[in-house]
């Protein structure tokens, strides 16, 4: 029996960012530059883990708008082109470097990569949910849903039957995309309010997460901290804490791995630094300067002044790290098995972007991290939330606290001077859709399509992404855009039903637009 | 149950401390303005004025053409709604329609004008709320243009409710609209143990600090404020959870230099340059860009024709020296 079990979890989400009436739209680059840098390099080591034999375990949501886009064949051919484009970049930087050895190296460094993502990309059909399918299919991975467009459902309380919409909608197209309900779910940015746990059972969900006070403020007092689930009150639906330590590690800014001098600089990349004329064709067709992915830099130190990056050094660093964690999980687990007479559960969530993209060395990490714990070790061991629960049936019942992982804990990151003003138009919404549902129940036609579309437009417009851009205060038009465009489609099409009067064209060009959720059935909203 | 009563004790302590701790606001300016009548029968409660005031601006009401470009101001309805922010705070917005107002005018004359508008704060924890039963209420009195407020309760672990209302000069409250009902959450453990998962004291001390990532030691009562000064919190799609860049000093400058290198030959010709054959354009043309180092390069370029009966070797020799 091992001391303790650890549970990583990557929480893979981005909005739903697709548009066809443009030829080219900045934000669908988060799409692409996610494939390229996280989800390629994930699935990379998780292929390189099954074929040398190593046993792993890890948990990862892909959100329902995230396997929509990859699922798309639409923003699939954009990738393809956006992954040639760097291809040639990066030919073209080998070349520009011939005179400087280590600039040289990296180019062909980001050649091999972005060839080798177009190679994955390519063999898993152009959609990378084949590829996480198939290693949840080896019992390597389990997949887990969240809210249909990542609403913080908080904030949604007072529509529960959005919250509702949310989860049977995400819990539907799960179902539809892995062929089995899904046991557990991400809460958008882990935000839980007491009473949601029962939507969530009413979906057949198992289990969700929270952060450490979700747990710790729960009550009764949970036994065991965060170092082992509870049941929820009233529904049995299980609650996984965070634990803050093993986040502190990689999260940190000031003592997490990926701030290393050693590891490479986020904020230099060619499409900054580089000949205008030369960058054009590979940065925004404006002349809008943006990042390439191709960064030459390590952190080198605290100040402006940056060296090249040598991949060597930053392997042996992650390969450091990695032990690192390990033997830190080792304690931790260790201490905490005498202090509870049995073996604690240390769950630690992560964003996915944080691996790859933000933390270029994140997937590496990984990888050593599951080699070592596999191989160098018996004290800790792997586990997914299912397994754990299967072999722990028997846990508190408590109710948790409200709580989010987002600033300061709670709400205000969603809920404050810029962002409030959505929350009066979203509530109005969703009342106005669960008008609907009532007043229309088993529509057919026409109808059923205007039905159908309203509650995905409702559901865009409640993604918590607007909201967050939003309270940062930068940034901010595209995320009003889709604010008011989600809700005034809305509004419209509420406004054409109820006077019988739907225009077929219009809500042809929407749903072509919006087109995710082939399946949704407008009567999850009640 | 020893460990259990002591706990129980303690927390009443604090609970009976709160309002003191309340009071000491008195002078901070976020709790400046008061209304006597509110908090004069209830002790341990005063009304606060939130810091964070923030009222939305309405928006144009457009005509209504096929799409409109920006959202209605209102919903022709009379509603309040009240939000959690946090343990601390509560967010609430709401909507009268005209007739509504109109109505009250009506039926208040000259009142109506002289009315303070009035957000009336009930604490409803452990009851239901039947208008008359709240366990204490605090008065906020707002401006004419609002449609929302926050509201500081200092009150965690408790349930709360708002009737938008009118004080009219003679004392008498009127509720124009009730929200719904909200609890804020604790911001530290709760005091209630299940005594078939007990655990004593220290131990859960240990748990709790370490679930919070913050070694063994941490007193139970700071947890929750350590946690907040670690600051990690998720940061979402636009920003990294990282590290920001430096700035060190506002003005600075950069320069650095490439090469072009082009040509023309043949279009059938092979060329290289420093022994690395390069592809021609269709026309026989050529264009070669390199970083320059500081460092003298000298580019042999050699032009090879296709029957390899001739050869020109051209030898390009720059420096770059960076003073």
């Amino acid at each position: 029996m091992p001391k303790g079990y650890l549970c990583l979890v990557l929480h893979g989400h981005l909005p739903f960012v697709r548009h066809p009436e443009h030829e080219d739209f900045l934000e669908e680059d988060w799409l692409y530059e996610a494939i390229t840098e996280t989800y390629v390099p994930l699935i990379t080591v998780f292929e390189g883990l099954v074929a040398d034999g190593i046993d792993f375990r890890i948990t990862m949501t892909l959100s329902p708008t995230l396997i929509s886009m990859l699922s798309d064949s639409l923003l699939q051919e954009r990738y393809l082109k956006h992954i040639n484009k760097l291809i040639e970049l990066s030919q073209k930087e080998m070349e520009r470097t011939r005179w400087q050895e280590s600039f040289r190296r990296l180019a062909e460094m980001y050649f091999s990569r972005f060839s080798h993502a177009r190679d994955i990309f390519q063999k898993y059909n152009c959609n990378l949910v084949n590829a996480f399918k198939k290693f949840q299919d080896l019992g390597k991975l389990e997949i887990i849903t969240c809210g249909a467009t990542h609403g913080f459902f908080p904030l949604m309380d007072v529509c529960r039957d959005s919250v509702r919409a949310q989860v049977k909608v995400a819990a539907n197209h799960y179902e539809s995309v892995f062929g089995r309900r899904p046991r557990g779910i991400w809460l958008p940015e882990c935000g839980f309010c007491p009473g949601h746990d029962e939507i969530l059972r009413e979906a057949g969900i198992r289990y969700f997460f929270t952060d450490s006070h979700g747990l710790l403020h729960g009550t009764p007092r949970p036994k065991y901290g965060v170092f082992a689930p509870v049941y929820c009150k009233g529904t049995g639906v299980a609650a996984f804490g965070r634990d803050l330590e093993s986040s502190k590690q990689v999260w940190s800014s000031i003592e997490g791995y990926p701030g290393d001098y050693n590891y490479r600089e986020f904020y230099r990349d060619i499409g900054f630094d580089l000949e205008f004329d030369y960058i054009k064709p590979y940065i925004h067709p404006d002349g809008v300067r943006i990042n390439t992915g191709i960064k030459y830099y390590r952190i080198t130190g605290s100040g402006n002044h940056k060296e090249p990056y040598v991949a060597e050094w930053a392997r042996d660093r992650a390969a450091d790290h990695a032990g690192n964690f390990m033997f830190n999980r080792q304690k931790q687990a260790s201490y905490l098995n005498d202090l509870m007479g049995k073996p604690p559960i240390i769950v630690s969530p992560y964003d996915a972007e944080l691996f790859g993209h933000w933390w270029y060395e994140g997937p590496m990490w990984l990888d050593f991290l599951f080699r070592k714990v596999a191989c160098d070790q018996n004290e800790i061991r792997m586990i997914t939330p299912s397994e754990y629960l299967a072999e722990n049936p028997r846990n508190q019942v408590i109710t948790p606290s409200l709580s989010s992982w987002g600033y300061k804990g709670y709400s205000e990151m969603w809920l404050q001077g810029p962002n409030d003003w959505i929350y009066r138009h979203l509530h109005a919404a969703s009342e106005r859709m669960s008008e609907l549902v009532r007043s229309f129940p088993g529509a057919e036609g026409l109808l059923r399509r205007a039905l159908n579309q309203a509650l995905r437009e409702l559901l865009l417009a409640q993604s918590s992404d607007w909201a967050f851009i939003l309270g940062t205060g930068t940034h901010t038009s595209y995320a009003v855009r889709r604010t008011k465009d989600h809700l005034l489609r809305f509004n419209r099409i509420y406004e054409d039903i109820k006077s019988n009067n739907i225009n077929e064209n219009w809500l042809s060009d929407i749903e072509y637009k919006d087109n995710l959720f082939p399946n949704i059935d407008y009567q999850v909203h009640q | 149950m020893k460990i259990l009563n002591k706990v129980k004790e303690k927390i009443k302590k604090i609970m009976r401390a709160k309002p003191v701790s309340l009071k000491t606001k008195k002078n901070k300016p976020a709790s400046a303005e008061r209304t006597p009548s509110s908090n004069r029968d209830i002790p341990g409660f005063q009304e606060t004025i939130a810091v964070n005031t923030k009222f939305s601006h309405p928006e144009d009401m457009r005509a209504r053409s096929v799409m409109p470009q920006e959202l209605p101001s209102c919903y022709e309805q009379d509603k309040i709604i009240l939000q959690v922010r946090d343990p601390r705070w509560l967010h609430t917005y709401w909507e009268l329609r005209n007739q509504t107002i109109e109505g009250l005018k009506n039926k208040l004359g000259d009142d109506f004008y002289r009315a303070k508008k009035i957000l009336r704060v009930y604490d409803v924890t452990n009851i239901v709320f039947n208008g008359f039963n709240a366990n204490s209420f605090f008065d906020i009195q707002y401006n004419d243009f609002a449609n929302s407020w926050y509201i500081d309760t200092a009150g965690p672990g408790r349930s709360w409710c708002v009737d938008l209302g009118l004080m009219l000069t003679d004392g008498r409250f009127i509720t124009i609209l009730r929200s719904n009902v909200v609890s804020t959450p604790l911001d530290s453990p709760s005091w209630i143990t299940d005594e078939e998962w007990m655990i004593p004291e220290d131990i859960f001390a240990r748990l709790y600090g370490m679930g919070f990532g913050l070694g063994k030691s941490s007193p139970v009562g700071r947890g929750w404020q350590q946690r907040l000064k670690q600051g990690l919190f998720s940061s979402g799609i636009s920003s990294s959870p990282v590290r920001k860049e430096v700035k060190e000093r506002s003005f600075w400058m950069k320069v650095d230099c490439e090469l072009i290198v082009y040509g023309a030959t043949e279009p059938d010709a092979k060329v290289t340059v420093q022994g690395q054959p390069i592809n021609l354009r269709p026309d026989g043309t050529f264009t070669l860009r390199y970083y320059l180092p500081d460092s003298k390069q000298v580019i042999p370029v050699k032009a090879t024709s296709a029957d390899k009966l001739e050869e020109r070797t051209i030898t390009p020799i720059v420096t770059r020296e960076t003073r």
